[in-house]
Parts: C-alpha cells; sequence; structure tokens
C-alpha cells in the first residue's frame, strides 16, 4: 500500500521521510499554539510578549512541584500551571500596560523581556538545573501512544494540535463576532480615538493579557511534557520558534500564524535526515521568518534619500 | 468609582504577587542550614581512609591561598556541579587545618561559550584575582580558547575536559578522560554485546572531536559507523532518535553523548518511538547515576554507559570521603560522576599544595603539580599523575556501567581503553616509560 504513494523529496522516498513529517507536524502545533496567543496579545495591546517562553516555563516548575512534592490532585497542578501563566501576565499587563502604552512596539517588547529575565532568575534561584538532577513532567495522556505512518505520536501532541487548530478558529470568530473582540481590533487600529468612543481600554487590554496568559500557561504545559525534560531555560527559548510563527502571520493573521508554526515544526523536523544541512536545523525559525519577511515586502521600495534627478 | 477601582487594583496586585511567591516558594529548595554533625575528612589518612587535606578538624585561620576556576554553564549544559564539588572539598579542607592553617579561597567563574569571556576570565583569575592555580574547569572551548595564555604564564590547569585542547596541550591536565574516549568505551562495549552498527550523537559542537574514534573502531571491527551532531538544546528530540535509529538498524547501536540535562529528553524520546529494544544503547559517564536509572527503568540493561570512574556506590576511601563531603558541603548536588571529577580535581590539587616547601605562589604551586605521579585513589582503576608531558590522558581505563532498578551497577570491570588513536598509544609507552602510574 505504502508503495503506491512514489513521490521524492531531494532524493529521500516518501517512506523514509513520513515519520519526521507526522513529528513534525505534532511539534508544530505547540509553535503554533504559543504563536496564536502571542499574536491576539499583540493585535489588541501592540505588545510582542517575549516573556511567553518564561511565564510558561514558570508555572509548569509549579505545577512539577505540586506533582512530585504534594499530595494534591494532579488536575490542580495543571489548572495551577494554566492559572499562573494568567495571573502573571494579568498583573504585569495591568501594572506595567498603561506606563508602557504610548511608548513605541520596541520599548513594550523590551519591557517583556525584563519580565522573561525576572522569571529567569527566579528559576535559576529556587529551580536550579544541571547536574544528574533531571525534572520531568508527564502528562497523562502522554501515555497514550497512537502509529501514524510510521511514527508514534502521543494523545498530547494530537491534542496540542487540536488545541492550536481550536484556538484559532474560536479567536477568530471571537474577535469578529463579539463586542469584546470589536473592542480588540478597534484598540489596534487606533487606541486613543477608540478610548474617546467610551471603550474601556484598560479593561479591555487587561483581558487581553488574561487570555493571553491562559494560553500562555498552557503552553507551558504541553511543551514541558513535549521537551520531555523541564529545562527552564530552553522552553523560555522555545519563544524563539513561536515569534518566528507570529512574524510569518505578519503578528496579523491568526491562520497565517498557525500555518507558520506547523511549517517551522515541519520544516525542522524533515531536515533532521539529511546530514549537510542537520546540524543547522536550530536556525530553521531564523531562515523561514526571514524568507516570508522579504516576500512580503518584494513589491516595496526603500527610499534612502530623496532623489537629486 | 476610585476606590472600587483602587479595589480592584490592589486585588490584582495580591493575585500577581501571590503567583510569584507561590513560583518562587514552588520552584525549588532556597539556602538551607548545612545538616549539623561530626567533622567530615578529619583524622589519619591511611590505606582504608582518607581525609581533607590535613584532617586535624580544625578551621584554618591563616590568610587565604586563592584557587580559580572557568565553567560553561549554557542552555542545556551545566558544568558548574564539578566546580561545586571542588568547592565542597576545599571548605571540607578548610575545616580540617586548610594548607598549613591557610584556608583556600575558590573563585568560580561561569562562560557561556564565548571565547572573548573565556579568555577575559583567565587573564582576571591570573592577572587581577591573583590565584595560585586553577581547578575544576570544565567547557566545551575552554581549553581551546586559554591553554597558550595557561602556558605563557607556567600555569598547570586541572580540570575535567570535553575538547580536544584539553588532552593535547601541556598546559591542562584532567581527571576525565573526556568524551573522545568515554564514547569509545562505551563503542567497545557495544561491539562486545554484537552491536552491528556503531551511531554516536554528541552536541555539535564537539562531535568532530569526541566521535571520531568511535567511526574508527567501527570501521576497524568492519561495521557501520556514524557520527550525528546534535545542536543544543534539543527541541525535536523524537525527530532525531527516529533518525538515530534508521541509521543504526535493528541491532545497531546507538551512543548518546550527553549530560543530563540533554540526554533525557533523547531517551524519553526513544521510549514513546518504541525502539528502547530494537538497538543496542550505548553512553559517555554523564548519565552514569541512580537518578537516571530511577527515572528510565525502561533502559535496565538495556543501556550500557562508559563510566570513567568507579561506580557511584563503591565502598572506598576516597568513594567514602567523597560522597560524606558531598552530602555535608554540597547538599543539593546529586551524587554523580561530574561530583567525582570535582572531588578528585580538588584532592589532586590540595595534595599539590601540601606538598610545597616555602611559600605558596603561583611559581611553587603550578611546579608541585607537574610533578604529581603515582597519586592513588579508589576512584580511578589506575593511579593518576601529570607529569612534565606534552600532553597528558592519565585516566584511560574505566568500567562499563547499566542501570538496573533504579541502580546502577558494573557490567564491565576495569578495562584499557583501546588504542585507536596514537595519543592513548603514547600514553602507554610514557607511563611505562617515566612510571607516572606503575606503582
Amino acid at each position: 500500500m505504502s508503495s503506491v504513494v512514489a513521490f521524492s523529496v531531494f532524493g529521500v522516498d516518501w517512506e523514509f521521510l513520513k515519520p519526521y513529517i507526522v513529528l513534525g507536524l505534532a511539534l508544530g502545533g505547540v509553535y503554533a499554539l504559543s504563536g496564536v496567543g502571542i499574536v491576539v496579545l499583540y493585535k489588541a495591546t501592540g505588545v510582542l510578549n517575549l516573556a511567553f517562553g518564561a511565564v510558561g516555563a514558570a508555572g509548569a516548575l509549579i505545577a512539577y512541584w505540586m506533582v512530585n512534592h504534594t499530595s494534591w490532585p494532579h488536575w490542580l497542578a495543571y489548572t495551577t500551571c494554566v492559572a499562573f501563566g494568567g495571573a502573571v501576565n494579568l498583573l504585569y499587563g495591568v501594572v506595567f500596560g498603561p506606563a508602557f502604552a504610548k511608548r513605541d512596539p520596541l520599548v513594550k517588547m523590551i519591557g517583556t523581556l525584563a519580565l522573561a529575565l525576572i522569571l529567569l532568575g527566579i528559576m535559576a534561584w529556587r529551580a536550579p538545573a544541571g547536574g544528574a538532577f533531571v525534572r520531568v513532567l508527564t502528562l497523562p495522556s502522554s501515555t497514550h501512544y497512537y502509529t501514524v505512518f510510521g511514527a508514534r505520536v502521543n494523545l498530547t501532541q494530537i491534542l496540542a494540535l487540536a488545541f492550536a487548530i481550536a484556538l484559532t478558529i474560536v479567536t477568530t470568530l471571537f474577535l469578529r463576532y463579539t463586542a469584546l473582540g470589536t473592542a480588540y481590533r478597534a484598540i489596534a487600529n487606533d487606541r486613543e480615538i477608540t478610548a474617546t468612543l467610551g471603550v474601556p481600554v484598560r479593561r479591555v487590554e487587561a483581558s487581553a493579557w488574561l487570555g493571553s496568559g491562559l494560553v500562555c500557561g498552557a503552553a507551558g504545559l504541553l511543551l514541558a511534557d513535549l521537551y520531555t525534560s523541564l529545562d527552564y531555560t530552553a522552553l523560555t527559548f522555545l519563544v524563539i520558534s513561536s515569534l518566528a510563527a507570529a512574524l510569518i502571520g505578519r503578528l496579523e493573521s491568526l491562520w497565517l500564524t498557525l500555518f507558520g508554526g506547523l511549517l517551522v515544526g515541519f520544516v525542522q523536523s524533515i531536515l533532521t535526515p539529511y546530514g549537510s544541512v542537520t546540524a543547522y536545523r536550530a536556525a530553521t525559525p531564523f531562515v523561514l521568518s526571514i524568507i516570508v519577511l522579504l516576500w512580503m515586502g518584494r513589491r516595496r521600495v526603500v527610499v534612502f534619500a530623496p532623489s537629486t534627478r | 468609582m476610585k476606590s472600587r477601582k483602587l479595589t480592584a487594583g490592589v486585588t490584582l496586585a495580591v493575585v500577581g504577587i501571590a503567583a510569584l511567591v507561590l513560583a518562587a516558594w514552588a520552584t525549588g529548595g532556597g539556602s538551607r542550614t548545612q545538616a549539623a554533625g561530626g567533622i567530615v575528612g578529619s583524622g589519619k589518612a591511611s590505606a582504608t581512609k582518607s581525609v581533607c587535606g590535613m584532617g586535624t578538624g580544625h578551621k584554618a585561620t591563616g590568610s587565604p591561598i586563592k584557587i580559580g576556576t572557568i565553567n560553561m554553564l549554557i542552555p542545556g549544559v551545566d558544568f558548574t556541579t564539578i566546580a561545586k564539588i571542588v568547592n565542597a572539598y576545599f571548605e571540607c579542607v578548610n575545616d580540617n587545618g586548610g594548607i598549613h592553617n591557610h584556608p583556600i579561597k575558590y573563585i568560580q567563574y561561569t562562560e557561556q561559550l564565548n571565547p572573548a569571556q573565556e579568555s577575559t576570565l583567565a587573564h582576571k583569575l591570573i592577572e587581577s584575582d591573583k590565584v595560585v592555580g586553577i581547578v575544576g574547569n570544565t567547557s566545551f572551548a575552554e581549553c581551546g580558547t586559554n591553554w597558550k595564555y595557561y602556558e605563557q604564564k607556567h600555569f598547570t590547569v586541572i580540570g575535567a575536559g570535553v575538547q580536544a585542547e584539553c588532552y593535547s596541550k601541556p598546559s591542562i591536565v584532567e581527571s576525565n578522560m573526556g568524551p573522545r574516549y568515554s564514547d569509545l568505551g562505551a563503542a567497545q562495549a557495544l561491539v562486545k554485546r554484537g552491536a552491528k552498527s556503531l551511531i554516536v550523537a554528541s552536541p555539535s559542537t564537539l562531535s568532530k572531536y569526541a566521535d571520531a574514534n568511535v567511526v574508527t573502531y567501527a570501521k576497524e571491527h568492519h561495521i557501520k559507523g556514524e557520527a550525528v551532531p546534535v545542536v543544543l538544546p534539543v527541541t525535536d528530540a523524537n525527530s532525531i532518535i527516529t533518525h538515530l535509529y534508521q541509521l543504526a538498524g535493528n541491532g545497531g547501536g546507538i551512543i548518546l553523548d550527553f549530560t543530563p540535562d540533554t540526554a533525557p529528553a533523547l531517551m524519553q524520546a526513544a521510549i514513546a518511538q518504541g525502539i528502547v529494544n530494537k538497538v543496542k544503547w550505548g553512553s559517555s559517564t554523564p548519565i552514569a547515576n541512580e537518578f537516571m536509572a530511577k527515572q528510565f527503568p525502561q533502559f535496565d540493561n538495556k543501556i550500557f554507559i562508559n563510566q570513567e570512574f568507579s561506580n557511584l556506590t563503591k565502598k572506598g576511601p576516597d568513594s567514602n570521603l567523597w560522597r560524606a563531603v558531598n552530602h555535608k558541603y554540597a547538599p543539593k548536588v546529586a551524587l554523580q560522576a561530574f561530583g567525582q571529577m570535582g572531588y578528585m580535581d580538588a584532592k589532586f590539587a590540595t595534595i599539590a599544595l601540601l606538598r610545597i616547601k616555602g611559600p605558596i605562589t603561583a611559581k611553587s604551586y603550578n611546579n608541585s603539580v607537574r610533578t604529581l605521579k603515582n597519586i592513588h585513589t579508589d576512584i580511578l582503576c589506575k593511579p593518576w599523575y601529570v607529569g612534565n608531558l606534552p600532553y597528558h590522558i592519565p585516566n584511560n581505563y574505566d568500567v562499563t556501567v547499566t542501570y538496573d532498578k533504579g541502580k546502577v551497577v558494573v557490567k564491565d570491570k576495569c578495562f584499557a581503553i583501546a588504542p585507536v588513536d596514537k595519543s592513548i598509544a603514547q600514553t602507554r609507552k610514557w607511563e611505562k616509560k617515566y612510571k607516572l602510574n606503575t606503582h
């Protein structure tokens, strides 16, 4: 049956590539999930949240502690992880959001970098990594395996992909058909005019921070499981792949962000068996986002100085 | 209206602060008071008992002797554990009379694989901090950056090595044999057990050096051999492990050369992909510890780890003292091979310090280091040495261990690392000629 499908990519047959495609899409689902969370916040507040990974990692560490050092039910640990993401983001948004509101996007972004570094510092202080000690946070869904095209995927991977798609659909509908969604879009267009129309801008922005934070907590939980060891530094910097997805979506389109996340995971995985490029797979998010940015800007003309003619 | 806003703001702040406090509290130990107990490492050294330095049981009160170190700390690899145990041993020495009543002050820096930073830190240690010696260095790149500078300054660094320069330059001597020879030891264990191929995966920064011997060894045994460089941190463990399996084939051998920061991701992926029983697994030293054994029962008697040192549970004078020092002075650090390296580095440096007649200076300390030979320890298969050699590989015999019901057990007793490259063959000639580890 498998021999019926006969196409080759770079001289390698479909049979050979199938597991990488499946595993890549599973990985890409999590990048997409994080990317969508980043874009929703950006659309509502103009803030590109670099702390997305750090907040998720901190939440996952709390969940790890609750699972391994208390007798509390595991569902409470997972819920706390998600709630932690929401609480930290909400706090940051409420305290610093108004102060940064009129600053340019770069300053807003650097503010979140500070949050990421503070959280990294706290995690390094309270949960030092290294040595023989390894933290592993395995979700119950990860013990259910399914074989798809020769690759084994677990239920968590499938849930991550499904969650990313569901989040994209729900958020798209939410932005289009609800009053709060309309307010998000209005604020994204012009914060001042929206405020003069009586929209409670701060409250609307706070809700965006909260929503994005909850997604952030959920992504942290899933990534901690899918990454298989709870390395908070690596989890913090996994935000790079999610940012690439968000850039592919031009920080605007949720569907393109979803596609971007899947593309990053797919390309990163499919390059694995190619000896000449496998060592450069880590550059996939950068390369793809650069290609997409160049493609999007292909019709624009850059003028460095007024014409003298 | 205003008060409602205020109440809401305060509530939010409280929720946020509570969340942060919970995070800080939940995520780890924090500083704890060290366990009280008897004086570790005191007494008289004998064939059955090791002590910390002079073993007097009295705190050293004189002016400090400065020793420094540079350890790599990057996402995916933390090499500060070695320095933590060096520090623990020095604290034990300081609690036992120091070096003729002078305590050792251990200055620790971390680097992030940045040559400029590595060079600056070496200069800072020697020229600004005025250390007399450098002990416990571990990095993917620091040996390469600084060996020449150490040579110019007549320093002989005692560390735990990773890259080629750590084992090919006169100014550096290591307590471990490093990934190149540890991977080879794992390859020997797998071939002995009938592996049909040898696929070795290492961090990309050291793959070329670390994996070459395995590929050569595979060729010598007429089986497929291939090295797979892996960029850290690993983000797609499932794809990588699938690739390794495709290369190895059923019945082939896969050698993982990673620290416990990275290896679990790949081992978990091997379990997820259902290939644990389809190949023979090997590993270099860093994952030979009980925490990993408990975490991965699926690999019981299926992974053959080259252990550059004695098994962690071995009874012996140095093994006993190392565990006691680890427990008392570094209780947060799990017992592991990195701890053994740190213990030995510190012990060898302490022996060199104690042998100095007259003032302790950079010159006298480093001269003393170079005279070290036939240093016995039950943590190594053979005595350790330095000597005036163009390069040093004093650790070139080791054991194979595996996981078994949460324990790490020995599978192959001390065996010689195969002389696949000429460095090992030459080293054994020097050992014989200069009687470096013969009595």
